[in-house]
């Protein structure tokens, strides 16, 4: 009986292999656990199942981060690393300079069928180093400001359009926390302030607000009026902690619970929250709830933002035939084509005609918050920014403590200015 | 007689060849290559351009090099001797015990060592959530608000170092366990016969005995301490990475988020170096004293 069960098994895998050699078999990494995991492995099925026969794509899920993009290096550079990858565009400079990205040529595009055209030209410029492209953008996400209806509607900071109202401008969001306070919540704003991250995304969008430039092109960093365009961004923040608005070193986890519990009625965070909230709506254990762009505090809108991206790996020792390349970008082509979907996970597709899609333009809130895409900053382009960068560290020693009332803002800018350019050598 | 010499050593040879071609290629070669590497400007993965004494003179004047091996230290003094005397004294309490409750006392002191750190990280992480933690409490009752104790400085090495010892104790309490059953209860006896007090009887009897195990202890933890990463990683993240940096956080920042190999070796091939002569250093000390 064993015996048997174990001959059909091995009979099927057989089966499989010579079916598996009559077509493309896509070698794929991503960093994509959680709630986004789940939406990517559906997209890969979906791909396979109209590609019987054609190409398949066979999918790892590796550690996020650090872990991730040094596997990628060490594994490329000896010609081990995957046929496609997801990648962070913040992340890109360091990839091309340690030589780990192959270039994505015109050709390449024109067999994805996809084109320059189809994207915002910033995201374009965000996965480009020199003029080249490296990477095909699948989304972009941001920060959002999450917001409880009820709590605005009892402050009147709701309009006739359900959507909240009189939070532009530094001294009018000021004004609509206290008088949310007066609605009866003390502590009305949460952010994540017990960490960098989450400090630097914010910072980064006030700071573009004004059009301040955190590296300039002379590769110097705060250079003249931009470090007090960054002095008044990080006021601004630690004036919402030092008035009481936002307690201080909130962690992540908490800052979250701080919304959802009904504690805080506006929150900002990622977009990858989204799933989170209407998970806890769907189950009927959340007030009413939206989200919308990022205030504009100063001058204009603008809202940090960073792609989730596609790209290929430079196998050093090991390159791929012409067939295969051209599978690999079918595979990128048809990923941008169906990323609609990928809006669930509280992205935004970063292409553009996806964006236009009914479907997406149906979906809520990511639809109202679409416009972000059009205003989008992305990190400064260089091998010490980006995820899990000298910046982000940078952020966590100086921006995080000016945050919570720690050190002063000016201080803190200088320093962070010094540091930073005492790390670029 | 010459002869069986001679094959005698080609013997011991061939028995030895194995260990020392794998101990050659797996720990001597890197090292040499390690050490080759610090004289480079070296990315991650590759060879790169000879810069001398560069890293060297680099490490010297880095700031951050310094708080690292202050922070590294700081951390082996609060973890070291309180988990050695500290394993000491409980394990001198649950061997008085006897059947099960030994059994019991001894299983919720040796639990948290199977606890992966990651579980350690989240469930102190959450007791000591500024917001929401349970330990918030008794904290706030005494300091009169609730405190980040992850996000002020001067708690952070102190509080990890606590933890720390709360995770990893219950080894140090095994092995002195196991020490102290190997002192012969005859001992004990005759003693008691002598008239000699407890205090005596552990000075005279039990410290001596226990000594080589109390040494055995030390440098382990010593060693272990020294090489601190994970734990202030976690609990780090995201917040004053600088102030709270470990030696071997340095090397992984250097190395794997800066790209930065020869320079991250440097700071490696220090930390070598400072582990040899710490724990030689205190082998060799813990040894005379007990010797006299």
């Amino acid at each position: 009986m064993f015996a048997r069960a174990f001959f059909a098994a091995l009979m099927s895998s057989a089966f499989m292999v010579s079916a598996a050699q009559a077509q493309e078999v896509i070698e794929w990494w991503d960093f994509l656990g959680g709630g986004d995991g789940v939406r990517m492995k559906e997209l890969i099925n979906r791909f396979n199942e109209e590609h019987q026969g054609q190409i398949q794509i066979e999918a790892t899920t590796l550690e996020w981060g650090t872990p991730f993009y040094t596997k990628v290096q060490t594994s490329a550079a000896v010609g081990e690393g995957p046929d496609v990858m997801t990648y962070h565009l913040s992340r890109l400079p360091l990839g091309v300079e340690t030589g780990t990205l192959s270039p994505i040529t015109e050709e390449d595009l024109a067999n994805a069928g996809l084109a320059t055209s189809d994207y915002q030209p910033a995201n374009i410029d965000a996965a480009s180093v020199d003029g080249q492209l490296y990477a095909v953008p699948f989304d972009i996400h941001s920060i959002v400001l999450y917001y409880n209806k009820d709590a605005l509607q009892k402050a009147g900071l709701l309009g006739e359009d359900g959507l909240p109202t009189g939070l532009d401008g530094a001294d009018n969001f000021a004004a609509a926390l206290k008088k949310l306070q007066e609605a009866g919540y003390q502590q009305p704003l949460s952010i994540h302030d017990a960490a960098g991250d989450s400090m630097w995304r914010i910072f980064y969008s006030l700071l573009n607000q004004q059009d301040g430039k955190f590296l300039d092109d002379n590769g110097e960093f705060l250079s003249g009026d931009n470090l007090d365009k960054a002095v008044a961004a990080t006021s601004l923040m630690a004036s919402w902690v030092a008035d009481g608005y936002a307690p201080p070193n909130t962690e992540y986890a908490a800052s979250i619970a701080r919304f959802t519990g009904g504690e805080a009625a506006l929150h900002i965070n990622g977009v990858w929250e989204v799933p989170t909230m209407t998970d806890l709506a769907t189950k009927g254990e959340l007030f009413d709830w939206g989200a919308i762009q990022l205030p504009t505090f100063f001058d204009h809108p603008a809202t940090w933002a960073d792609s989730h991206a596609f790209a290929i790996p430079n196998n050093q020792g090991n390159e791929m035939t012409p067939e295969h390349r051209k599978a690999v970008m079918e595979v990128i082509g048809w990923m941008a084509k169906n990323s609609t979907f990928w809006g669930s996970a509280g992205h935004l597709p970063a292409y553009n005609p996806a964006r236009e899609d009914p479907e997406f333009q149906a979906m809520q809130p990511n639809a109202t918050y679409a416009s972000l895409a059009e205003t989008a900053a992305f990190d400064p382009r260089s091998p010490l920014a980006g995820v899990a960068s000298p910046v982000y560290d940078a952020a966590g020693n100086y921006l995080m403590p000016a945050v919570n009332g720690e050190l002063e803002p000016q201080d803190a800018m200088e320093q962070m200015r010094d540091d930073l350019q005492g790390q670029a050598y | 007689m010459l002869r069986t010499r001679r094959s005698e050593i080609l013997t011991a040879f061939v028995l030895l060849a194995p260990f020392i071609v794998i101990y050659g290629l797996l720990f001597v070669w890197p090292t040499i290559q390690m050490v080759m590497l610090t004289f480079t400007k070296a990315p991650l993965i590759g060879a790169g351009d000879w810069v001398g004494l560069k890293n060297y003179e680099r490490l010297w004047g880095d700031r951050l090099f310094w708080t690292a091996t202050w922070n590294t230290l700081y951390f082996v003094l609060l973890t070291v001797i309180p988990s050695t005397l500290l394993g000491l004294l409980i394990a001198l309490g649950v061997n008085r015990l006897k059947g099960w409750a030994q059994s019991l006392v001894l299983a919720a002191f040796f639990i948290p060592y199977i606890l992966p750190v990651s579980v350690v990280y989240r469930m102190w992480g959450w007791m000591l959530d500024s917001e929401f933690g349970i330990l918030q409490h008794p904290i706030a009752a005494v300091w009169g608000e609730n405190v980040p104790i992850f996000r002020t400085i001067p708690l952070f090495i102190p509080a990890v170092a606590f933890i720390t010892v709360w995770w990893l104790i219950g080894f140090n309490i095994l092995l002195f366990i196991a020490g102290l059953r190997n002192i012969s209860s005859e001992i004990y006896e005759a003693a008691e016969l002598d008239g000699a007090t407890r205090w005596q009887t552990f000075r005279r009897i039990t410290w001596p005995l226990i000594w080589p195990i109390t040494v055995l202890v030390a440098t382990i933890q010593l060693i272990l301490q020294l090489k601190i990463f994970d734990q202030i990683y976690l609990f780090a993240q995201g917040g004053r990475v600088d102030a709270t940096l470990s030696l071997v956080g340095l090397i992984y920042r250097s190395a794997f988020q800066k790209n930065q190999g020869g320079y991250g070796a440097t700071v490696a091939l220090v930390l070598f170096m400072l582990i040899v002569v710490i724990s030689v250093l205190q082998f060799q000390l813990l040894r005379a004293r007990g010797q006299r």
